[in-house]
């Protein structure tokens, strides 16, 4: 197609040598027409403009004359800005270069003062003005430096004529069509309509756009809030040129009234107005660093201006036509231009930087005079960048790279790169339809974008150089492009207003399970753990070709289980990918599966390995196993275009108005709701709650999708979580807020910048930004907290907040007194005014009084009362009128109340106040008519007085008044039956009301109860540790000074016992069959052979084990008796029998399967891992464990060490009896289990002495004989002493001084505490050099053992027999019997060892 | 959109153990003929395994349907406590019904007969992967073959406590996998869980004595205290 279009743009050309005459067709006569078609405001102001210059200067206009065909062949010649250039263009240096020796052509550009007058100057400059300063840096280097385009095989000749024929070229680009899919829609994220937009600016902190309008106007958004702030309308004309200060309240302006302002946003005020240009001002930018302006004018200038002198302080001049922008490079001393002379310079500002930098006076000075000498030192043109073919409009470094990106009206985008030394073309962006009005590298991805009057946006790939993306509009032309210095956005200016938009979604895709959230960044999935906060990289996804933005992961499922992740993306119209991560093998992204892949709209895991797939065209669901296969299909009951997942088995399907639960397998549906373009579903933890996003709601339900509050936001929703609590926390673009299940909202925090909320745990919220870093954002839950408790009426946690958080403001006041709490308000409000308000609307009168007292004004005592007299409460009632002199009211109280006395002293009141009126009234109360007629015979009436007192038959004072009056006695009327006023009785005749307990109960008695802390008391960990040596169980030295002996303390309901258990032998033990398998194959139908049982696990154990512990638990009794029999010569297997049953009871659960069917036993297996293989039978897992056997040890230390011998015995034998069922996996292990037989052998031995001792009440030489036996015995060391002590005390008492003396001795070398050292020492000291006072079978100096039947000293050399089990060693006469210690082998009997290790017998 | 499965849950509460339950929640509205006879079927099946052998005998007339009447044969077989469960897979090998499949696997699994089980499984699988029958044959298996496969089973059973009402049946199920896990703590919880269901379940009972040997808890150890 290219070549194509090359060869016919060729063929047009080949008629018109020297190129221009594509423009004479157009262009063709002697006015100065504007060259761009279509622009009507150009159209119209071009004329005045040239008018402008020309009165200016009377220069023609510019270098592209070469426009007027009058002019062409000159320009031709001279003239670097012809269509058709490599050839010419080399040609052209060769002629360009001899003018340089022409000298100076160079017109100052310098003005006096920042007034700047147009230099005379505009003459015709030659392309590559041989000026000295600026040419320096050519001069030196040998390239030229200019661009030499590298020969193309494309033809860069002109494109058509651009006539006005923006219609046209509309229809042509949707005939040329697009390579990549045009169907996409733009994010926009923001939109205004207005006049023309010509510039933009982001704020670079705060969510402020600036956008000058072709109208004159400045227009303020606020893009995040969609509202405008403010309008700035100073200039007059069209401003093309705006920008925000990066740190300063500051932006600046440039329009076509030449002027330059500079605004104060804050105060709405342009500060002042920098003059100097000559021409419409075309751009306008600050430094980043310096108080710097650049400038762009269609003077042919770019002005660097500083702002904080109000001065012009470089004028850089070189371009002879219009330069349409001027920008500052990010980092460098660099500014870039582009101009309609068809170049785009890079110029050199170092000289200014430092100027600057040191500006002390005199250099300054100097330089400045240097400046005035010779010209533009401050700014040299470093590189002139040619290859458009028509005026440039737009240059842009890249903030990076040296690389600077350019766009014309050749309609082509065009990437230079640049060095130290010189600058070249590195490539052509070719797919706009009409000239490209702004170009950017985009700041954090490797994209260009570009705008142009054809209507479109394109996105192109910076390395491939190719069209990724394309926006289009219907009618409008675009002329500007913003990007935000920090995030992500866009903006762009066009005919009708402007539009702020994303290129890419920037919500990562995330998905919580348990602790562990899983999410995609930087094309890894990775988790991270809240526990340990610790981020772990699982595995690299695909990368999906940079064929179209958007393409990076939507939405994420993971399946704890099986650790498997679901990755949906807009690849190929929507599809997903299915990563199977091994277990354990966290961030070991090589042995990761290579992933599954399908089609579908969306895709969610509906059970631990099931996932559901939406296919919209069928609208039905797909649900697919781990290996991708379809496992059912199942059409959707609503028009669905995305599911979630919504419990196992369930979907939450979402169409354009609602949203459905849908049961996969029963086709039901569970719930639906109402609720349009939700974009996010969010479950709560207990799958109890829901929370549906949408772009401006928030919408709880319950998991059956029953509607319980909704929330409307202005701006846009983003995220949310549930806490612990069931608070439903989400974000908005700028805030983090709470609802609450009640729907009450508010919010937390404020944000600079969106986050998504991953987890809520307590004050922490975790959250993902948009580049995917995790973050803990802390917050004060206490507000939502505090509600919640309220709306739950948790009242204590209520209580305790207000006690002991910060907990104030008028917001919680009135969210208190709203919902119904002003008695909790109360504790909040200091102002008393308040205070009694709130006092009165939760009826606690006792705050009401002390606030009204501290008020003390009419109308508050007044609604006192009237509260108070509602509850009934006539003291404070009494109070009030008391307090607001209210004496009517208060007689009448009294009245009703029945204290008369206060009635008739309220009487008295009103008499000295000359209150006639109250006085009679309280007369009335009083009923006292004597009262009555004294009041109005003081009143002067005496005629009422007279009526009165003969009505009640005051006679006496009848006649005294009737005698006053004389004539005019009244007459009273006659016939009447007479009736006394009497006051009626008081309604009650004490006190208060009796009252209700208002509401305020909870909070009164809590509040005032404070500092009850429940603290609780840790219980000391009773209980002797036996080893703890200083402790000292039984209080020897005491007992031994009663004179009782050491052990006998708490001896308890002793030997009894021993006696029972031995009844067992082997004729009692009735072994259960074995469960061996009956043939299965009696009976069976002709047509059916059932297969021959199998094996079962329990046989398996038996084949391969001689140990006896695993044919118990096979529940083969008598082979496991065998092997005991000939491995340990037991005999005796009654001790055993319970053994056995225990141990072959716990070697199989049961499964309970179908019903009425056989519950099916199973064997339980030893040593199970998560690897371990299906089929391959382990050996039994026993009841019996040798770690049981340790702890039943300590148990019988302790009770040993507690003198509890019988039960410590009772243990110690257990043990015993036990280990021979028991297995052990080491050899080390059977050496332990050896180990232990022989300590528990010694300790059965010494115990059986012990309590053989306490039989013998008589025979005390037996007893001392029977005590020093025991301290023979191997024993710990907290045993030892205490046996000891016990022996030493005994032959002590039974003066045999000598043995004690040693038993003194022996103690003593075993590290005795205190108490026992001290008796020792007495004891030594007492017996020292005393002899025994009698004979003791016990020779300490020889070494003997004792017979575990006779009890008598086996001395060393004489003969013996031992226990084939236990080792215990018996006199010769035992031969053949039972062994007493172990109880279960017989003495002197054959046996070939323990086996209790499978690794013995390998 | 095919119609919705009206009896699917009772099914689950029958097949799941929950009995009574499937007794209570019987009375499904908008039933059709054969549904509702499936129904009847679930809801004596249900008495039978509540061991109401007798209600169910005198409830079926001769003139019910041949469903029915095979659940009272199966009542009054089970009432005569004759139980020859080898001589069942002469009638049942043949398959046909998810049911009969299952039990199926149980009396392999009985065998010890694992590969014969997995057949049948299979089968099942086919027939429908995700019905709770399946389901449950599956973990069966996956529990008599041990190894990896237990936690496949535990997981299975996981699932159903997620999905339907706690059973006894589920709870004894998830107990028997953590045992053969080693995790008889676990186990322990599970199964006091069911026991507050029902003290009386024989399975819970079993599998609580059997927990409680290897958590140490002996014979003398219990009977002493």
């Amino acid at each position: 197609m290219a070549g194509e279009r090359g060869w016919w743009m060729a063929g047009t050309l080949v008629p018109v040598p020297g190129g221009n005459g594509v423009w004479l067709g157009h262009d063709g006569s002697d006015d100065a027409t504007p060259r761009r078609p279509g622009h009507k405001d150009n159209m119209a102001c071009a004329r005045r403009r040239f008018q402008t210059i020309d009165t200016a200067s009377p220069l023609v206009p510019s270098c592209p004359a070469a426009r007027t065909g009058g002019t062409a062949t000159v320009a031709a010649a001279s003239c670097p800005h012809r269509p058709i250039r490599p050839p010419v263009l080399h040609m052209q240096w060769q002629l360009a270069r001899p003018y340089q020796s022409n000298g100076p052509y160079l017109l100052t550009p310098r003005s006096n003062g920042g007034r700047a007058r147009l230099p005379p100057r505009h003459h015709r400059v030659l392309p590559r003005s041989p000026s000295s300063p600026r040419s320096k840096a050519f001069l030196l280097s040998t390239e030229p430096h200019t661009i030499l385009s590298p020969p193309r095989s494309r033809s860069t000749a002109t494109a058509p004529p651009l006539s006005s024929e923006a219609k046209g070229f509309a229809s042509d680009a949707s005939v040329a069509g697009d390579d990549e899919t045009g169907a996409v829609k733009m994010l926009t994220k923001f939109e205004t309509k207005s006049n023309r937009v010509k510039g933009l600016s982001f704020h670079p902190r705060r969510p402020w756009i600036l956008a000058s309008l072709h109208s004159g106007v400045i227009q303020m958004w606020d893009y995040r809030m969609g509202t405008l702030l403010d309008r700035f309308d100073e200039h007059d004309g069209p401003v093309r040129g705006v920008h925000f200060h990066a740190t300063q309240p500051l932006f600046v302006s440039g329009g076509d009234d030449y002027k330059i302002k500079v605004w104060n946003y804050k105060t709405h005020r342009c500060l002042f107005t920098l003059h100097g240009h000559l021409d419409y001002i075309r751009t306008v930018h600050f430094h980043h660093e310096y108080p710097w302006i650049v400038s762009a004018s269609d003077d042919q200038t770019i002005r660097i201006w500083n702002w904080q002198s109000r001065t012009c302080v470089a004028v850089l001049t070189g371009h002879n036509h219009y330069v349409m922008c001027a920008s500052f490079h990010p980092k460098e001393d660099l500014v870039v231009s582009a101009s309609l002379d068809q170049t785009v310079r890079v110029w050199d500002i170092g000289a200014l930087r430092k100027k600057t930098v040191s500006p002390a006076d005199d250099i300054l000075r100097l330089t400045q005079m240097n400046t005035d000498l010779f010209g533009g030192v401050d700014a040299v043109v470093k590189y002139v960048l040619e290859g458009h073919d028509r005026g440039v409009n737009w240059a842009s470094f890249h903030p990076t790279l040296p690389l600077i990106v350019s766009g014309a009206d050749d309609r082509q985008v065009k990437l230079w790169r640049m060095n130290d030394t010189k600058a070249w073309e590195v490539d052509t962006l070719r797919g706009h339809m009409n000239n490209v009005s702004c170009v950017m590298f985009h700041a954090k991805q490797d994209i260009i974008v570009s705008n142009s009057e054809d209507k479109s946006i394109r996105i192109w790939d910076a390395t491939k150089r190719t069209s990724i993306q394309t926006f289009r509009r219907e009618h409008d032309r675009f002329w500007i492009l913003a990007a935000h210095p920090e995030m992500n956005i866009l903006a762009a200016g066009h005919d009708s207003g402007m539009i702020v938009f994303k290129l890419e979604r920037e919500r990562p895709a995330f998905s919580v399970s348990g602790d562990t959230v899983f999410y995609v960044k930087d094309r890894f999935l990775r988790f991270f753990e809240y526990a340990t906060q610790k981020e772990v990289q699982l595995a690299p996804i695909r990368r999906p070709g940079s064929v179209s933005l958007n393409q990076s992961p939507r939405t994420l499922s993971y399946s704890p289980t099986e650790n498997a992740v679901l990755i949906c993306s807009d690849v190929d119209g929507g599809s997903y990918e299915l990563y199977i991560a091994p277990k354990d093998s966290a961030g070991r992204a090589d042995y990761l599966q290579d992933a599954k892949k399908g089609a579908g709209g969306s895709a969610v895991f509906v059970a631990r390995n099931r996932f559901a797939v939406l296919e919209k065209s069928s609208n039905q669901v797909l649900v697919k196993n781990l290996k991708n296969e379809i496992v059912k299909k199942s059409p959707l009951p609503i028009a669905t275009d995305a599911i979630y997942y919504s419990g196992t088995g369930n979907l939450l399907c979402k169409a354009e108005d609602r949203v459905t639960i849908f049961d996969l397998q029963q086709r039901l549906i569970l719930g639906e709701l109402q609720a349009p373009a939700v974009k996010y579903v969010v479950w709560s933890s207990d799958m109890e709650s829901v929370a549906l996003l949408s772009k401006h709601a928030v919408v709880i339900a319950s998991k059956k999708l029953v509607h319980r509050c909704t929330l409307h936001e202005t701006i846009r929703v983003k995220s949310g979580a549930w806490d612990e609590n069931g608070v439903f926390i989400y974000t908005t673009l700028n805030h983090i807020k709470y609802c609450l299940p009640n729907g009450d909202s508010g919010i937390i925090k404020t944000l600079d910048v969106p986050i998504y909320i991953t987890r809520v745990i307590g004050n922490n919220i975790f959250c993902l930004d948009r580049d995917g870093k995790n973050k803990l954002i802390t917050v004060d839950a206490s507000e939502y907290i505090f509600k919640l408790a309220l709306l739950r009426k948790r009242y204590d946690h209520v209580m305790s907040m207000i006690k002991n958080s910060q907990l104030c403001g008028q917001a919680v006041i009135s969210y208190l007194q709203q919902k119904g709490f002003p008695e909790v308000a109360l504790h909040f409000v200091k102002d008393e005014k308040t205070r009694f308000n709130l006092a009165l609307e939760s009826g606690n009168i006792q705050i009401a009084v002390a606030s009204a007292k501290e008020i003390d004004d009419k109308d508050h005592w007044y609604r006192l009362g009237i509260e108070a007299l509602r509850q009934g409460n006539v003291g404070i009632v009494e109070y009030a009128y008391q307090r607001t002199k209210n004496f009517d009211r208060l007689a009448f109280l009294y009245l009703i109340t029945g204290y008369m006395d206060k009635v008739g002293f309220m009487c008295k009141i009103a008499g000295q106040n000359n209150n006639l009126m109250g006085q009679f009234h309280n007369a009335l109360y009083l009923g006292d008519a004597k009262k009555r007629v004294e009041i109005l015979e003081n009143a002067g009436q005496l005629p009422l007085a007279y009526t009165a007192a003969a009505t009640h038959g005051l006679t006496e004072i009848a006649d005294r008044l009737a005698a006053e009056l004389g004539e005019n006695v009244p007459s009273l009327p006659e016939g009447k039956s007479r009736s006394l006023l009497i006051p009626p009785a008081p309604l009650t005749a004490s006190g208060d009301w009796p009252l209700l307990r208002v509401m305020h109960g909870i909070f009164e008695g809590g509040l005032d109860a404070t500092g009850k802390a429940d603290l609780e008391e840790d219980d000391e960990a009773a209980g002797a540790d036996w080893g703890d040596e200083d402790l000292d169980m039984v209080d020897a030295s005491e007992v031994m000074a009663n004179g009782g002996d050491g052990f006998d303390a708490e001896e308890g309901d002793a030997n009894e016992e021993d006696g029972e258990e031995g009844g067992w032998d082997l004729e009692d033990l009735e072994l259960p069959e074995a469960e061996t398998p009956k043939n299965a194959g009696n009976a069976r139908s002709a047509a059916f052979v059932a297969p021959p049982p199998g094996m079962p696990v329990s046989l398996i154990w038996t084949q391969k084990s001689s140990l006896a512990g695993e044919h118990v638990a096979a529940g083969n009794f008598d082979t496991a008796m065998r092997l005991l029999s000939r491995q340990l010569g037991i005999k005796n297997f009654a001790p055993l029998k319970p053994l056995f049953l225990d141990l072959h009871m716990g070697s199989h659960s049961y499964l309970c399967a179908l019903a009425t069917a056989p519950i099916i036993p199973v064997a339980v297996e030893k040593g199970w891992s998560e690897s371990a293989s299906p089929n391959v039978r382990g050996p039994p897992a026993l009841v019996f464990t040798f770690s049981q056997m340790e702890d039943r040890l300590k148990a019988a230390y302790k009770a040993t060490t507690e003198g509890k011998f019988p039960e410590a015995l009772r243990q110690f034998l257990n043990i015993l009896h036990t280990i021979p069922l028991i297995v052990v996996d080491s050899r080390r292990e059977v050496d332990e289990v050896k180990e232990l037989i022989e300590i528990v052998k010694e300790y059965i031995l010494g115990l059986r002495m012990e309590l053989k001792r306490k039989e013998l009440k008589d025979d005390v030489n037996r007893q001392q004989e029977l005590a020093a036996y025991f301290t023979n015995c191997k024993l710990q060391r907290v045993h030892m002493r205490l046996v000891l002590a016990s022996a030493m005390a005994l032959c002590y008492k039974q003066k045999n001084f000598a043995t004690a003396e040693h038993f003194a001795r022996m103690l003593l070398e075993n590290s005795p505490n205190e108490a026992q050292a001290k008796r020792a020492r007495q004891v030594q000291q007492q017996c020292n050099g005393k002899k025994d006072s009698c004979e003791l079978n016990y020779d300490y100096r020889n070494p003997f053992v004792v017979c575990g039947a006779t009890y008598v000293p086996i001395y060393r050399g004489q003969k013996d027999v031992s226990c084939p089990y236990c080792g215990s060693r018996f006199v010769p006469s035992v031969e053949g019997q039972l062994c007493t210690i172990c109880e279960l082998a017989v003495v002197g009997a054959d046996a070939s060892g323990l086996l209790c290790s499978p690794t013995q017998l390998r | 959109m095919a119609s919705p499965d009206l009896l699917f849950n009772l099914r689950n509460l029958f097949y799941l153990g929950a009995y009574q339950a499937a007794i209570n929640n019987s009375d499904v509205p908008g039933l059709e003929a054969d549904a509702a006879a499936e129904r009847d079927a679930i809801v004596f099946r249900s008495y039978v395994a509540l061991g109401s052998y007798q209600l169910v005998i005198s409830e079926i007339d001769s003139s019910a349907a041949t469903s029915l009447q095979a659940v009272k044969l199966l009542a009054m077989y089970l009432s005569g406590d004759k139980q020859d469960y080898t001589e069942a897979l002469k009638h049942t090998h043949s398959g046909g019904t998810l049911d009969l499949h299952a039990l199926n696997v149980q009396i392999f699994i009985k065998m010890h007969r694992s590969d014969y089980a997995e057949k049948q499984l299979k089968i099942m699988q086919q027939i429908d992967e995700d019905h709770t029958l399946t389901q449950l044959a599956n973990a069966w298996l996956d529990i008599a073959v041990g190894g990896s496969k237990i936690r496949e089973a535990y997981l299975i059973f996981q699932d159903f406590a997620e999905k339907y009402p706690m059973t006894g049946m589920v709870l004894n199920g998830k107990a028997v996998c953590s045992m053969h896990m080693g995790s008889f703590d676990e186990a322990e919880t599970l199964l006091l869980e069911a026991l507050n269901k029902d003290a009386k379940d024989p399975e819970t009972l079993a599998n609580l004595i059997v927990c409680n040997l290897h958590l140490g808890n002996h014979h003398h150890d219990i009977s002493a205290s």
